[in-house]
C-alpha cells in the first residue's frame, strides 16, 4: 500500500490514504462534514454542495466529497465562509421545499431537518409560491412526494448500483427536475424500498409504513429476516405489540442497509386474519378449537400409546425454526420416541459439500467473503431472485473491488448483464461448463462458488475438485433456500444424520419415505407443509402439526397447534454460509406458543420432561455448544454479531441421498406458506421474466 | 369623666371608620364567585382541559404529528395515526387522528403540548370540572374533546371507529 498522506483538518494534522476523499478522511477522524448526495459505497454525484469546505490555496470553497487528499493540504470545516455556504446551500433547498414536517412521515429522523437545525437560517427569504407537483404511489409500498425531493440522487443510485435494477431515473432539468420510475407512472422492480430507505428526506415514503406513527413512538427490535436463507438483519418497529415496520438503518448485521422486500415489508404475515390462535383437535371428522392444555394431552395420551405398541413415527422439521427448537425436536424423538424417523425438506446438499471439503480449513465462504472476494463463479441459480442479499454482496465487490463475475445457468440471470462471461447449460449439467472456464479462472488470484440446488451429489465432488486443481484459495457455498434450512441440516434434522453430521447407525425413513409409508402411525409435522405437493398414503396416521396457519397438511391433521413465528420467539439461526444469528422476540401473537415450548410441553405430558431438560431456548443453546461440533461459540458474541459456525472438518460417511434435495426456486416476492399469507408479496404487480435486462436498458442516469 | 367622653367619641369614630369600609365594599361589585350556583369567570389564559380545534371548514386541525406526545412531560397522550382518504376526509392535512386520548390522571396542564402543537390543534379550553369517582373516566377521547362544528361549515365525513383487537 502507497504511503499514507499528511494533512490538516482543522488544524489537526491527519493521515489519509492516498485517493481517500476528504469527507471520508474528515469522518474517520472524528471531524463531521454534512452531506446529502455524498453516500458510502455509492458512485459519487457532488449534487448537493452540503459538504462545501475551506481548502487553503484554493480560490473558491471545495466540494469535500470529490476532492481526494493530497499532501499537506490545509482544510477547514468550521470558518465562518464554510458555515454562510452551508447556510445559503440550505435556504436554496428549502426554496422549493413544503415543509410539511407535521405529516411528513420521515419528521424526526430527516437528514434535512437535522442539517436545518444545525447549520440552517432561522427563517426564509423567499417568498414566491412554491412549485407543487401531486404526491404519485408507484406501487404498493413506494409514494413520491416530488416538493420534498432535493435531487441528491441517492435513491437513483442506490437502485442502479446496489440493486442492478435501474428502475429510477431523473427527467426534466433545474427546478422542475423529478425522480421518475421505469414505467411511466408505476414501478416494475424488485419492490425492495432501498431507494425509500436511503432518501434522506421524506419524497420517498413506503406503502406499509405511511402515516403510522414517528420513529420515536416504536419500539425497536433487531432480529433476522425469517424469509430466504441469507439471514439479514432486519430491526422491527413495534409500537402498541404490533409490527410497524422494517429496516436495518444502523447498518449492524451482515447485511448493512441491505433487505429485499421480504425482509423489509413481509412481516406482515404474522398478524394475516387467517393466523391460527387456538389449537384444535378433530372431533366427529371436524376441527374443533380446544383448549392447549386438552389438546397437548391428547398429543401425549396418543404418542404414547404409539410408543408403547412399537408404533412407526414419522416427524418432519422445518426450514424456518430455531436451531434450539431443531435440536430439541431431534433430541425427543431418536431419545423420548425412540425413532430415527425424523426428515427436513432438503433444499441444499450441504452434507457432500462439506463431506468433499474434508480436511481443508476456511473453505466455506461467509457473507462478507461475497463481497471481499475478486473472482465468482455462481453456478444453477438465479441469485438476484432466490439469494438477494449475496447477490446484493457480489454486485457491491464489482462496484469496489472490480471483481469478476461468471455464470452457469439454465436460463437468462440478472448477472448476466454484469458478468464476464455467462454460460447456458440445463439445470443438473452445469459443471460440464467448467472446463470453459478454467482458464478466465485459472488467471484470477482467489474463488467464491455459489451453487445451487441443481447442483448435488456427484457434482458437487467434481466441483470441489475442480476448484481444488486451479491452485488457489477457493472457497464455496452450497445454496439452501429457507432462513434456517441449514440450521437443519447442521441440527440433525435428517433421517441418516445426528446433530454435527454425525451419522445415524440406524437411519430412518426419509420424508418422502414417511408420506409413501402405509403403514406409518403418526406424522408429526412442525412448521412444514409436506402435504401441499404430496399426499400421505397412510389413512390411519395420527397428524399432528404445528404451523402458523391451516395449510394443507394442517387441513389433514388430527390436532393443529397454533405455533409462533420467528418475529414472537428468541433463539438462533444459522443462514446459507453456516453462520449463526439470534433472532430477538418482538411482539406476542394471543393463543400461540414457540415450538420450542409446545416440544417441551409434550415431552412433559409424556413424562420425558426430566430426560429431555428445560426447553429454554438459552439451555438448549448451551447443550448446542457442547455437543454440536462447530457450535461453540457463546451467546454474548452470537448476540454481538454473526459467527461463522465451523462444522466438522472430516468426512461425512453416509450414503449419498442428494436425490432429495429440491430446490423451492422462491422468488423475491414468494416464501413458501409465509408467503402465501404476506399481504405486500401478493400486492406487488411484478412479472419476473426478463426484468432484470429490461429494467437495466431504461435506466438512463 | 373627660377620659370617659374620649372613650366614646373613639369607639364612635372607629365603628365609623369600620362602617365606611363595609359600605364602600357594599356598593362596589362583587369578587366572590358564585360557583357552582353561577358559573365562574376565568382569565383568558387559564389552563384548563384541552379542546381540539377545528378550521374554518370543519375539518380537524390535528394532523397526527405525534409532537404534544412527545413534548408531554407525563406522557399521557396517546395518539394513532391514519391517512385520509378522497371518501373520508377528517382534517386538512394528508393525516389525521384516528385515536387521540388524553389520559387526565397524569396531566398537569402544564400547557407544553399547546406550544409543540405547529397546527394550533389542542389548546387549553377553560374546562375544570373533570373529577370523577372513576379514574377511567379520566382518559378522554378525541371526541370528548372535539371543539363544535363551526356554523356554516359543512360537517366534515365521519369517521367510523376502527375494529377492536389488533390481532
Ligand atoms: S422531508 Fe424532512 S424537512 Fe421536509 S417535510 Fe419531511 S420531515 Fe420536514
Ligand atoms: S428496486 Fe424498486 S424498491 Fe428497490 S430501489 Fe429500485 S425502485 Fe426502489
Ligand atoms: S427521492 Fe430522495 S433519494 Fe431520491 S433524489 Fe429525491 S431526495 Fe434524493
Ligand atoms: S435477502 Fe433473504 S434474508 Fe435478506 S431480507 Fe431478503 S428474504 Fe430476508
Ligand atoms: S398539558 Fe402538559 S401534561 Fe397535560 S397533556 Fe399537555 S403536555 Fe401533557
Ligand atoms: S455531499 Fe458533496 S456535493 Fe453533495
Amino acid at each position: 500500500m502507497a504511503d499514507p498522506v499528511t494533512m490538516t483538518i482543522n488544524g489537526r494534522e491527519i493521515q489519509a490514504a492516498p485517493g481517500t476523499l476528504v469527507i471520508e478522511a474528515a469522518r474517520k477522524n472524528g471531524i463531521e462534514i454534512p452531506s446529502f448526495c455524498y453516500y458510502e459505497g455509492y458512485s459519487l454525484q457532488a449534487a448537493c454542495r452540503m459538504c462545501l469546505v475551506e481548502v487553503e490555496k484554493a480560490p473558491k470553497l471545495m466540494v469535500a466529497c470529490t476532492l481526494p487528499v493530497a499532501p499537506g493540504m490545509v482544510v477547514h470545516t468550521e470558518s465562518q465562509k464554510v458555515k454562510d455556504a452551508r447556510k445559503y446551500t440550505l435556504e436554496f433547498l428549502l426554496t422549493n421545499h413544503p415543509l410539511d414536517c407535521p405529516v411528513c412521515d420521515k419528521g424526526g429522523e430527516c437528514e434535512l431537518q437535522d442539517m436545518v437545525f444545525r447549520y440552517g437560517a432561522g427563517e426564509s427569504r423567499f417568498t414566491e409560491e412554491k412549485l407543487h407537483v401531486q404526491e404519485q404511489q408507484w406501487s404498493p409500498v413506494v409514494f413520491y412526494d416530488g416538493p420534498r425531493c432535493i435531487l441528491c440522487f441517492r435513491c437513483v443510485r442506490a437502485c442502479n448500483e446496489g440493486m442492478g435494477v435501474g428502475a429510477l431515473g431523473v427527467v426534466n432539468r433545474g427546478s422542475v427536475s423529478l425522480i421518475a420510475p421505469n414505467h411511466g407512472d408505476h414501478l416494475e422492480c424488485d419492490e425492495c424500498g432501498q431507494c425509500i430507505d436511503i432518501c434522506p428526506v421524506g419524497a420517498l415514503t413506503s406503502g406499509t409504513y405511511r402515516y403510522q406513527t414517528r420513529p420515536w413512538e416504536m419500539e425497536h427490535t433487531g432480529t433476522i429476516c425469517t424469509h430466504c436463507s441469507n439471514g439479514c438483519k432486519t430491526t422491527l418497529g413495534v409500537r402498541n405489540d404490533k409490527i410497524i415496520r422494517g429496516n436495518n438503518r444502523d447498518r449492524s448485521g451482515i447485511n448493512g442497509e441491505f433487505l429485499c422486500v421480504k425482509g423489509r415489508y413481509a412481516f406482515d404475515f404474522y398478524d394475516h386474519p387467517e393466523r391460527l390462535q387456538s389449537p384444535m383437535i378433530r372431533v366427529n371428522g371436524k376441527l374443533e378449537p380446544v383448549s392447549w392444555s386438552k389438546a397437548l394431552k391428547h398429543v401425549a395420551e396418543k404418542f404414547s400409546e404409539i410408543k408403547a405398541r412399537n408404533g412407526k413415527f414419522g416427524v418432519i422439521g422445518s426450514n424456518h425454526t430455531t436451531n434450539e427448537e431443531n435440536f430439541y425436536l431431534q433430541k425427543f424423538v431418536r431419545q423420548g420416541l425412540g425413532s430415527n424417523n425424523i426428515d427436513h425438506k432438503r433444499t441444499g446438499d450441504v452434507v457432500t459439500l462439506i463431506d468433499a471439503l474434508s480436511g481443508t480449513t476456511g473453505t466455506l465462504a461467509t457473507t462478507a467473503d461475497l463481497y471481499e472476494g475478486k473472482t465468482f463463479l455462481i453456478l444453477g441459480a438465479d441469485l438476484a431472485i432466490e439469494q438477494p442479499f449475496l447477490s446484493f454482496q457480489i454486485r457491491a465487490s464489482m462496484r469496489h473491488h472490480a471483481a469478476k463475475v461468471f455464470v452457469v445457468t439454465s436460463k437468462e440471470v440478472r448477472e448476466d448483464a454484469y458478468a464476464k462471461k455467462s454460460i447456458r447449460k440445463a439445470a443438473g449439467s452445469e459443471i460440464e461448463a467448467l472446463e470453459e472456464l478454467r482458464e478466465a479462472l485459472a488467471a484470477e488470484s482467489d474463488l467464491v462458488i455459489v451453487f445451487g440446488s441443481s447442483v448435488k451429489g456427484e457434482a458437487v465432488r467434481k466441483l470441489v475438485a475442480f476448484g481444488e486443481s486451479l491452485g488457489k484459495p477457493v472457497k464455496y457455498c452450497a445454496l439452501v433456500d429457507y432462513s434456517n434450512s441449514r440450521g437443519a441440516v447442521d441440527m440433525g434434522l435428517m433421517a441418516e444424520l445426528h446433530p454435527g453430521y454425525h451419522p445415524s447407525e440406524t437411519p430412518g425413513m426419509t420424508l418422502p419415505e414417511m408420506l409413501a409409508d402405509e403403514t406409518l402411525d403418526a406424522l408429526w409435522v412442525i412448521n412444514e407443509n409436506p402435504l401441499e405437493a404430496a399426499g400421505l398414503a397412510s389413512d390411519k396416521a395420527f397428524v399432528v402439526v404445528q404451523d402458523l396457519f391451516l395449510t394443507e397438511t394442517a387441513q389433514r391433521a388430527d390436532v393443529v397447534l397454533p405455533s409462533a413465528s420467528a418475529y414472537e420467539k428468541n433463539g438462533t439461526v444459522t443462514n446459507v454460509c453456516g453462520e449463526i444469528q439470534r433472532l430477538q422476540k418482538a411482539v406476542t401473537v394471543m393463543g400461540t406458543k414457540p415450538d420450542l415450548e409446545i416440544i417441551g410441553l409434550i415431552a412433559k405430558e409424556m413424562g420425558l420432561a426430566p430426560a429431555m431438560g428445560p426447553w429454554v431456548s438459552e439451555t438448549v443453546y448451551g447443550e448446542i455448544r457442547r455437543s454440536v461440533k462447530g457450535y461453540d461459540i457463546a451467546l454474548p458474541l452470537v448476540a454481538m454479531a454473526a459467527q461463522q459456525t465451523a462444522p466438522v472438518n472430516g468426512r461425512v460417511n453416509v450414503a449419498d441421498k442428494s436425490a432429495l434435495i429440491q430446490g423451492a426456486h422462491e422468488t423475491l416476492f414468494t416464501s413458501g406458506t409465509l408467503g402465501r399469507y404476506s399481504k405486500v408479496l401478493n400486492s406487488v404487480i411484478e412479472k419476473r421474466a426478463g426484468m432484470s435486462l429490461a429494467a437495466q436498458e431504461e435506466s438512463h442516469v | 369623666m373627660a377620659n370617659s367622653l374620649t372613650d366614646v367619641f373613639g369607639a364612635a369614630a372607629a365603628v365609623a371608620k369600620g362602617m365606611s369600609v363595609t359600605l364602600r365594599e357594599m356598593m362596589s361589585p362583587t369578587v366572590t364567585e358564585n360557583y357552582p350556583d353561577e358559573p365562574p369567570k376565568f382569565q383568558e389564559r387559564f389552563r384548563g382541559a384541552h379542546v381540539l380545534q377545528r378550521d374554518e371548514n370543519g375539518l380537524e386541525k390535528c394532523v397526527a404529528c405525534f409532537l404534544c406526545a412527545a413534548a408531554c412531560p407525563s406522557n399521557c397522550i396517546y395518539i394513532e395515526a391514519a391517512e385520509n382518504t378522497e371518501l373520508v376526509r377528517i382534517s386538512g392535512g394528508e393525516r389525521f387522528a384516528k385515536t387521540y386520548n388524553i389520559d387526565y390522571n397524569r396531566c398537569i396542564f402544564c400547557g407544553y403540548c399547546v406550544e409543540a402543537c405547529p397546527t394550533d390543534a389542542i389548546t387549553h379550553g377553560h374546562g375544570f370540572e373533570i373529577a370523577s369517582y372513576n379514574t377511567s373516566t379520566l382518559i378522554y377521547r378525541k371526541e370528548d374533546m372535539l371543539a363544535a362544528v363551526p356554523a356554516g361549515a359543512k360537517p366534515p365525513v365521519v369517521h367510523e371507529p376502527a375494529e377492536a383487537g389488533a390481532h
